[in-house]
C-alpha cells in the first residue's frame, strides 16, 4: 500500500527515489531560497532553483529522512537529523537517515547543484529542514484530531506520540488519514525556549556505526561479480597514453581485462591485489604535457615572484583611492608570503564502483557532488544521465577532494570499456600524485600606515593558479547538453579556462586577503601564474593561504608600530564587531597578557571565512629548532548552534588539519612530476604533536554560519606569530621551518 | 591453504601466501571494517590485533598469520550479546569519530594498548597511538576516550568483590 499525499510531479520524484513501503511522505516546497553561484557553476537548469526536504513516516512508525547533504565527518548527518527531530518531536535516534539520490529537490540553494561544501549545510538547512518537519507534525495533528474526534487544540505531541490527557498514540496510527489531508506549508516553528535537542551537546548519530566498522564507505561496496580496477596515470598530470605493452600484465592470475581510457591504462582483475601487481608490469609510453613537464618547484617559484614584480595584473577590487593612497603613507610596510601546493590526503583513498547493465548505470560512491558525479559518469560512460542512479555512501574524508568527480569519470570509462562491473581503487601514491591540489600562492603586501600609526592603505597582489579554471572544465563535461560532441565540450572548457586570466578574477584566488579590517583605501591585484598542475577546492579554499598571509602581515604591521597585536587588530575592527568579539574572548580565555613560562610564547590570528569569525591563540615553544605547539585557544561565532559539541569537534578538526599544513604540508614538482607519494614524504600531524585545544562558542541567536572550514585558516598565522614572539624570527613561508 | 583464527573462529583461505592479510580479510572473508589507507604500513587504518599486538596488515603476507589469532574491529564486540566493548562505548559517548574511516584501526590500537597497559599515561597513549593517522583530527577525543575507559576499568576492578575482600 502506497499512500501519497503529493501531486503527480512528486509521485514521479518518489519513484525515482525508489522509496519502498507505504506511509506518509511529505515533500515541502521551499521557494524563498535565493539562488547564487559563488563558485561559478550554474547547471543552467532553471527548474533547479528550488529545494525540497523529504520525510517518510510509515504505519509501523518508521521515520525515514532522505538527506541531501553528504556526511564526510563534519557532522551534517547528526545536525540535519537534529533539526528534523526537534520540529517533528521525535528522538533523533529514532530517525533512519539515508543519503539521498540525485534529484533537484536536494539542490544546495547556495550552489545551484546537489553539493556539499563551502560550510553551507547548516546555513541553508536550519529553517527549511525544521519547516519540513513542523509541517509534517501539523498534518499528523490534524489527522489525529479528525480520527479521535477532538479539537486539535487539545492534542499535543511527545516523542513520536500524539498525546491527549493520559492517552498516547504513536504517529503511525494516523499516517493513513494524514495522507489524505493537505499539508500546511507554514506550520509554526518552535521558539528557542522550547528546544529539546537543538543547542544541546548530543552524541553523533553515526558514532556507533563508525565505532563498530559497520558504516559503509564507497570502498566497502561489494557484490558477486564485482571486479577491482587499478588505473595507471601519466606521471606528469593530464598526460595521455601514446602506446601500451600489456602482455606481462595480462598474464597475471586473475587479470580479466586491460583497457586504455582518456587518462591512463586500467587493469581489471578479480581482486585489488592482483590488479595492483599487474599494473606494475604495464609498459606505457605517454604524451606528456610540455608546459607542466617544464616546471620544477625549486626554479619555478621565481615565476610567481616575477609576476609580483611586473606591471601586468588584474584588479580584483579597490576601495577609496586604492594603491594611489600609498603615496600619502607615513610608513609603508612590505612583505612577500608563500604557500605551496597541497594534497588533500583523505584517509579513504578515492574509489568508485560502477555497474552497467541493460544500458543503465548504477554508481556507488562517496561524493560531495552526486549531481556532478552523475554528469561525469554520463560523459565518460557515454550513457544518458536519466539512466544513471547514484548511490551515495559515507565519505572517508572530503575536505573538498570529493567535490570533484574525476575518479567517477575514470570508473565509468573503465566499466564502459571493459564491459565489467568494476570498483576503481586509487592507491595512496595515486592520491598524492594525482590530486586536484590546493594551489600554490605568493602574495605581496604593501601596507601604508599614517602618522597616527593607523593603517591607511592595504594593497595586496597575489600570484598563482586559479581553481575555477579546473572546476569549470569538469563542470562543463558534467553539464553540457548530451547532443554536443565531446570535442566541442573540450573546446568550451579551454575557453572557460582563459576566462580567469585577464577577463575576470577567480574570487577564490583572492578571498580573505583584504576583507576583515576597516581600512579606507584598499586594492587587491591578481596575476595568474599556472604551471598546469590541476587544482581544486581544499578545506577553506583561498582562505587556507590568505588566512596565513593576512594575519601574519597584520602582526608585522602591529609590531612595527610597537603595538600589542590584539589591541592593534581591535582598533581596525570598528566595522566588524563579530570578529572583534571573538578576539576579545580569545585574549581573555588564553590569558593573553598574563606572564608565562620563559620559553613559551603566544601568537594570535583571527579570520572570517564562510561567514564565521574565528580567533585562535597558539602557545608554542621552540626546542632544537623544532616548533612545538602546546595549546590552542579557539573562539568561533557561528550564529545559532545546533550541537555545540559538534562545533567543538570541527574546531579541533580544522586546527589539526591546518597544523599539518602549517608544519609539514608541501607538494613539490620536478619536471612536472609530483615528488611526494605517501605518508613518509607527505606527513600528517599525529597524536604526539597534537596540542591541547580549548574551544569557546559565542552564544548567539543569529542564523547559523559555517563551521566545517573556518577553524582552519587562522592556525598557521597564530603559530607563526607565536614563533616570532618566541624567537624574533618572522616566517613568511609555509610550511613553517626554523633554521 | 592457510589456516588461522579470525575473531575466534578457525578459518581457511586458498589465496596466494604473499597476499596481504588486509585484502584476504576484506575481499575473501568480506569483513569490511578494516580499511585500506596507504599500503605501506604508515597510517594504521588496516590495523588488526595479531596475538594481541596491533599490527599493520596492508603489508603483512597472510602466510605470517598461519595458526595465529587475528582480531578485527568486528571482533571487539561481545560475540554473543553484540554489546560494545568499553572502549567502543567510550568512542560513541565522546563522539570520537568524524569521517570514521580510520577509527577501526584506532580502536584496535587502543584495545591492544589497554590490554597491555590498563592504566596508561598520556605519553604511553601517544606512543601507542602514533602509528594511527586521523586526517579529521580526532586525536584529542581518542585520548579522552582511552583515559575514560582506563579510569572506569580501574574503578570496576577496585570494587570487584574479591579484590575488596582481599583489600
Amino acid at each position: 500500500m502506497k499512500l501519497l499525499i503529493n501531486p503527480s510531479s512528486r509521485r514521479s520524484f518518489l519513484k525515482q527515489l525508489g522509496i519502498v513501503g507505504g506511509g506518509l511522505i511529505v515533500g515541502v516546497p521551499l521557494s524563498a531560497c535565493a539562488n547564487r553561484f559563488p563558485h561559478g557553476v550554474d547547471t543552467g537548469d532553471r527548474a533547479n532553483l528550488q529545494a525540497n526536504a523529504y520525510l517518510q513516516i510509515t504505519a509501523d512508525n518508521q521515520i525515514h529522512f532522505y538527506m541531501g547533504r553528504s556526511e564526510m565527518g563534519q557532522g551534517t548527518y547528526t545536525g540535519l537529523t537534529t533539526l528534523i527531530a526537534e520540529e517533528l518531536d521525535v528522538n533523533p535516534e529514532a530517525i533512519q537517515v539515508h543519503h539521498a539520490p540525485v534529484h533537484k529537490a536536494f539542490t544546495n540553494t547556495d550552489y545551484g547543484q546537489q553539493a556539499t561544501g563551502g560550510s553551507t549545510s547548516m546555513k541553508i538547512s536550519y529553517l527549511p529542514m525544521r519547516q519540513a518537519a513542523a509541517n509534517t507534525k501539523a498534518v499528523l495533528l490534524n489527522a489525529a484530531a479528525k480520527q479521535l474526534s477532538l479539537p486539535v487544540s487539545e492534542l499535543q505531541t511527545d516523542n513520536g506520540m500524539i498525546v491527549h490527557g493520559e492517552q498516547r498514540i504513536p504517529y503511525g496510527e494516523f499516517v493513513a488519514l494524514a495522507a489524505t489531508l493537505s499539508v500546511p506549508d507554514n506550520a509554526p516553528l518552535k521558539d528557542k525556549s522550547q528546544f529539546k535537542y537543538i543547542g544541546k551537546d548530543r552524541p553523533r548519530l553515526d558514532g556507533q556505526a563508525k565505532a563498530t566498522g559497520t558504516a559503509q564507505f564507497g570502498i566497502d561496496v561489494d557484490f558477486p561479480g564485482l571486479h577491482r580496477a587499478v588505473l595507471v596515470r601519466c606521471p606528469v598530470a593530464t598526460g595521455t597514453v601514446k602506446t601500451v605493452d600489456d602482455k606481462a600484465a595480462l598474464a597475471v592470475t586473475g587479470v580479466k581485462k586491460i583497457v586504455t581510457i582518456h587518462n591512463g591504462v586500467a587493469v581489471v582483475a578479480e581482486h585489488y591485489w592482483q590488479a595492483k601487481q599487474a599494473a606494475a608490469l604495464l609498459n606505457i609510453q605517454w604524451d606528456i604535457p610540455k608546459k607542466l613537464a617544464a616546471f620544477s618547484s625549486d626554479t619555478g617559484e621565481a615565476q610567481f615572484k616575477a609576476a609580483l614584480d611586473g606591471d601586468d595584473y588584474d584588479t580584483a577590487m579597490d576601495a577609496g583611492d586604492g594603491a594611489d593612497a600609498l603615496q600619502n603613507a607615513a610608513q609603508i610596510i612590505r612583505a612577500d608570503y608563500w604557500a605551496p601546493y597541497l594534497a588533500h590526503a583523505t584517509m579513504e583513498p578515492l574509489n568508485c564502483t560502477v555497474k552497467i547493465e541493460n544500458d543503465e548505470m548504477d554508481i556507488w560512491v562517496g561524493t560531495q557532488s552526486p549531481g556532478l558525479a552523475r554528469g561525469l559518469a554520463a560523459f565518460y560512460g557515454d550513457i544518458d544521465k536519466a539512466k544513471i542512479r547514484v548511490h551515495s555512501t559515507f565519505l572517508g574524508g572530503g575536505f573538498g577532494r570529493r567535490s570533484a568527480s574525476d575518479y567517477v569519470g575514470e570508473a565509468a570509462a573503465i566499466a564502459k570499456a571493459s564491459g565489467l562491473p568494476i570498483q576503481l581503487i586509487w592507491s595512496r601514491e595515486d592520491d598524492t600524485r594525482h590530486d586536484l591540489y590546493r594551489p600554490a600562492a605568493m602574495a605581496r603586501f604593501q601596507i601604508g600606515v599614517n602618522k597616527d600609526g593607523h593603517i591607511d592603505s592595504w594593497v595586496v597582489r597575489r600570484s598563482g593558479p586559479n581553481i575555477m579554471a579546473y572546476t569549470i572544465d569538469e563542470a562543463l563535461d558534467a553539464i553540457a547538453p548530451g547532443f554536443l560532441p565531446n570535442g566541442m565540450v573540450n573546446w568550451m572548457s579551454k575557453a572557460g579556462y582563459g576566462l580567469y586570466d585577464g577577463v575576470t578574477v577567480d574570487h577564490s584566488s583572492v578571498e580573505g586577503l583584504y576583507e576583515d579590517y576597516s581600512v579606507p583605501n584598499k586594492e587587491v591585484q591578481h596575476v595568474t601564474v599556472d604551471p598546469g598542475l590541476p587544482c581544486g577546492f581544499w578545506r577553506s579554499v583561498g582562505h587556507s593561504f590568505s588566512g596565513f598571509f593576512k594575519e601574519s602581515m597584520m602582526d608585522e604591521v602591529a609590531l612595527a608600530q610597537k603595538q600589542d597585536p590584539i589591541q592593534f587588530r581591535l582598533t581596525h575592527l570598528k566595522d566588524n564587531p563579530r570578529l572583534a568579539n571573538v578576539i576579545k574572548i580569545a585574549a581573555e580565555k588564553s590569558a593573553w597578557s598574563a606572564p608565562r613560562n620563559a620559553n613559551r610564547a603566544q601568537g594570535i590570528a583571527a579570520h572570517t571565512s564562510f561567514l564565521s569569525p574565528v580567533a585562535q591563540v597558539a602557545e608554542v615553544s621552540i626546542e632544537n629548532n623544532e616548533i612545538l605547539v602546546h595549546k590552542v585557544t579557539c573562539v568561533i561565532d557561528c550564529g545559532s548552534v545546533v550541537n555545540p559539541d559538534m562545533v567543538k569537534a570541527q574546531m579541533e578538526s580544522g586546527i589539526i588539519f591546518g597544523m599539518t599544513a602549517a608544519l609539514y604540508g608541501e607538494i613539490t614538482l620536478k619536471e612536472g612530476v609530483v615528488q611526494q607519494s605517501n605518508f613518509h614524504d607527505y606527513p600528517m600531524l599525529r597524536m604526539p604533536q597534537t596540542p591541547e585545544i580549548e574551544v569557546h562558542i559565542v552564544d548567539s541567536n543569529e542564523a547559523p554560519t559555517g563551521v566545517g572550514e573556518p577553524g582552519t585558516p587562522p592556525i598557521a598565522a597564530a603559530i607563526a606569530n607565536a614563533v616570532f614572539a618566541a624567537s624574533g624570527k618572522r616566517l613568511r613561508r609555509l610550511p613553517l621551518k626554523l633554521g | 591453504m592457510i589456516r588461522f583464527q579470525l575473531n575466534g573462529q578457525t578459518v581457511e583461505a586458498d589465496v596466494p601466501s604473499d597476499m596481504p592479510l588486509l585484502w584476504v580479510v576484506r575481499d575473501h572473508f568480506k569483513l569490511k571494517g578494516s580499511k585500506f589507507g596507504c599500503g605501506m604500513g604508515l597510517c594504521g587504518a588496516c590495523s588488526m590485533m595479531i596475538d594481541g599486538q596491533s599490527t599493520r596488515t596492508c603489508i603483512l603476507p597472510v602466510a605470517a598469520v598461519a595458526n595465529r589469532h587475528v582480531t578485527t574491529i568486528e571482533g571487539l564486540q561481545d560475540q554473543d550479546s553484540q554489546r560494545l566493548s568499553a572502549l567502543q562505548q567510550a568512542w560513541v559517548d565522546n563522539s570520537v569519530p568524524q569521517c570514521g574511516y580510520c577509527q577501526s584501526g584506532q580502536l584496535i590500537s587502543a584495545t591492544a594498548l589497554l590490554k597491555q597497559n590498563p592504566n596508561p599515561s598520556d605519553t604511553d597513549i601517544d606512543n601507542a597511538m602514533q602509528g594511527n593517522i586521523c586526517r579529521c583530527g580526532t586525536y584529542p577525543r581518542i585520548k579522552q576516550a582511552i583515559k575514560t575507559t582506563a579510569q572506569q576499568t580501574a574503578a570496576v576492578q577496585m570494587f570487584e568483590p574479591t579484590t575488596a575482600a582481599e583489600g
